[in-house]
């Protein structure tokens, strides 16, 4: 609460921040309750319509159902992946652990919409592994792209979710390990703990909060993105960042704030655990 | 009671070439509350942890109860360890701290409850099983260690400069109650410190140490009275180091003066090094005296005044009750049997 400390300096910011988010945000606000066409606001009127939607129409909530799936399925996998790795790195004995970070932070330095579309050319029908894989016999194995389950899960899209984000997984859980005080290991140990039953009750405890931080730094784009299930999952694959990205195309300007709001809505909730947990901060480097 | 429970046989321990602990050897009683007493880095730790489990000699034999326990991992030794930072759980509360070596024995619920309230009594700390271990103090984590380790009845409990990190006060007050706590418990007690006063005070025996190499081994009395070499007499406590000659059977020559002494075992016309402890050193009327100097500072210690006096171009230390002013000629005077001969090293 220094903001009054700091007087005309924080002027240009407050500017800023008003004028680029929270003049939008309001007019997100108005827009959901209004039929316009577009950002025609001379011939808006009032309604109700976009919230109505919200809580009858089943593509939302299908798309919210698939959007939950897939961004919980892609997380236990980055989880599942992303600790062990976090773990070997940050007890191995190489002299430059930073190397083997940034050898995972490198990809995240090309375009993630290349990456996705180089990914979707690879699980495709016209792929080499495809051409090898059906030349002895084993074209049932591929194309995953188009395999959807029941249950909205689509192996494409999760797959593009793990390649994407499986970094910010690593590196909050390599921060949090990095720092446990090897010497209550050793206490643990001490005490009558053998390896497998010190890292249950002592390094995995200790590390919750860097699990924390990055299941909510995989889950949340994963949740809402929308470029990877629109690249990777098949067009009759709905999700809620695909819908949000339609009905905007589509100039429904009204339900497309609607379904944006709801997912800040979400992202801010996270937020606010991640901040309950990690009180200082310390695993968002 | 004198029953050897752990021994070490010719163990040495080496980091990238450069040897930390020297081929030592030594034995320790059941019951017993031994000090490793050195100055930083001359291998104490390093000791301490190969006897924990957390470190593997390079050669030599660590022995417990008659079987040799080299391979043994630290979760399979009956020995716990107070670390020199506490290394508490952060995750757990001070119950939970405690209780975690019980739970790993799987001793029962009820059982677990109430050693745990005795180990909090024992270390004054009641009713504090509750507490978050960061809310305390440095001095209640302190005793929260020693709880959590203690708790378990170790036949060995290891303490790596437990009290380095409090302040005067507190430390002598858990000397003494170290000390209790060993003697009530019958705990063999393996204690490492680079504090002279402190391995004084609470051990049994003193293994006094020097780069990897064990230097003397013996009572603190012993150690502090029959120091075998310079490093010794001069690491416990303060001394005057004097070069002299045993001129014959209980005569020894030093600042060109013979004078009488009880100490035995050197050759006639041997060199020798010849140890005289501040507070043995009597201060006379110059007149007569054999040793005649000059007062060149004179300090007050609380209890007694610390002088030096430069005699024959030498300095002198003496502890004495009585202050002389600077510049005054003193005497001294030494009875024969507070002149410690010590062979010369080469
Ligand atoms: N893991 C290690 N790797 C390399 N050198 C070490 C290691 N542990 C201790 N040493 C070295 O061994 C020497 C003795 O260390 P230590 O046993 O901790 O001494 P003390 O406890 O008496 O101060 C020191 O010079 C220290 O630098
Ligand atoms: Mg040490």
């Amino acid at each position: 609460m220094n903001i009054k400390k700091l007087g005309k300096l924080v002027l240009p910011y407050l500017v800023w921040m008003s004028v680029l988010v929270g003049l939008p945000l309001l007019m997100m606000v108005v827009l959901t309750f209004l039929k316009s066409n577009a950002l025609d606001l001379g011939t808006a009127e009032f309604s109700f319509d976009s919230w109505r939607i919200l809580f009858s129409d089943v593509t939302v909530r299908i798309a919210l159902k698939n959007s939950f799936v897939n961004g919980i399925i892609a997380t236990i996998i980055c989880f599942v992946i992303g600790y062990p790795i976090a773990y070997i790195v940050a007890n191995s004995n190489f002299s430059n652990k930073l190397i083997i970070l940034v050898l995972t932070i490198i990809p995240m330095w090309s375009n993630s919409l290349l990456r996705n579309n180089a990914i979707a050319n690879i699980l495709s029908e016209r792929s080499i592994v495809n051409d090898v894989l059906s030349n002895i016999g084993l074209n049932f194995i591929w194309p995953i792209r188009g395999v959807v389950y029941e249950s909205g899960f689509s192996p494409a899209v999760v797959i593009g979710l793990v390649l994407t984000y499986l970094p910010f997984m690593i590196l909050p859980i390599y921060t949090v390990l990095e720092k446990i005080d090897k010497s209550l290991l050793e206490a643990s140990m001490d005490l009558g703990s053998n390896k497998i039953k010190t890292f249950f009750k002592v390094t995995f405890p200790l590390s919750i909060k860097g699990v924390t931080t990055g299941i909510i730094m995989v889950f949340l784009p994963s949740f809402s993105g929308f470029a990877i299930p629109k690249i990777l999952g098949s067009g009759s694959l709905v999700f809620i960042g695909t819908l949000i990205d339609s009905r905007f195309m589509n100039r429904n300007y009204n339900f497309g704030s609607l379904l944006s709001l709801v997912i800040l809505l979400i992202i801010f909730g996270s937020m606010a655990l991640i901040f309950k947990v990690d009180k200082e901060g310390e695993t968002l480097i | 009671m004198s029953k050897k429970l752990i021994e070490l046989r010719n163990v040495t321990k080496t980091y990238d070439d450069i040897t930390v602990v020297d081929n030592i050897s030594l034995y320790i009683n059941e019951n017993e509350f031994i000090t490793l007493l050195g100055p930083s880095g001359c291998g104490k730790t390093t000791t301490l942890r190969m006897i924990g489990g957390f470190e593997k000699p390079d050669s030599g034999e660590i022995i417990l109860n008659g079987v040799v326990v080299n391979e043994l991992p630290p979760y399979e030794r009956p020995i716990n360890t107070v670390f020199q930072r506490y290394a508490l759980f952060p995750h757990l509360n001070v119950f939970d701290n405690i209780a975690f070596g019980l739970k790993n024995q799987k001793v029962p619920k009820q059982e677990i409850a109430e050693r745990v309230e005795t180990a909090l009594k024992l270390v004054s700390l009641p009713n504090f099983g509750a507490r978050k271990v960061a809310n305390l103090s440095g001095g209640q984590q302190q005793r929260i260690a020693i709880a959590r380790a203690i708790v378990n009845r170790p036949k060995i409990l290891l303490l790596d400069e437990p009290l380095a990190a409090l302040d005067l006060k507190l430390r002598q007050n858990m000397q003494y109650e170290l000390k209790e706590m060993q003697r009530k418990l019958g705990i063999t007690f393996i204690y490492v410190t680079h504090d002279q006063e402190e391995a004084l005070t609470m051990s049994d025996t003193i293994v006094v140490m020097r780069d990897g190499l064990i230097q003397q081994i013996g009572t603190p009395t012993g150690i502090y009275n029959e120091p075998r070499n310079r490093f010794v007499a001069r690491f416990i406590g303060e001394s005057n180091i004097l070069e002299g000659t045993y001129v014959r059977q209980n005569v020894v020559s030093f600042m060109g003066v013979e004078f009488d002494c009880v100490d035995i075992g050197f050759a006639d016309g041997e060199k020798v090094d010849v140890v005289i402890r501040p507070e043995d050193l009597d201060l006379i009327d110059p007149v007569g005296a054999k040793l005649v100097g000059v007062v060149s500072s004179s300090i007050f210690k609380g209890v007694h005044f610390e002088l030096c006096v430069i005699v024959q171009e030498k300095e002198f230390v003496i502890h004495t009750y009585e202050n002389k002013n600077v510049g005054q000629a003193v005497g001294l005077r030494v009875d024969s049997y507070e002149i410690h001969l010590m062979k010369v090293e080469n």
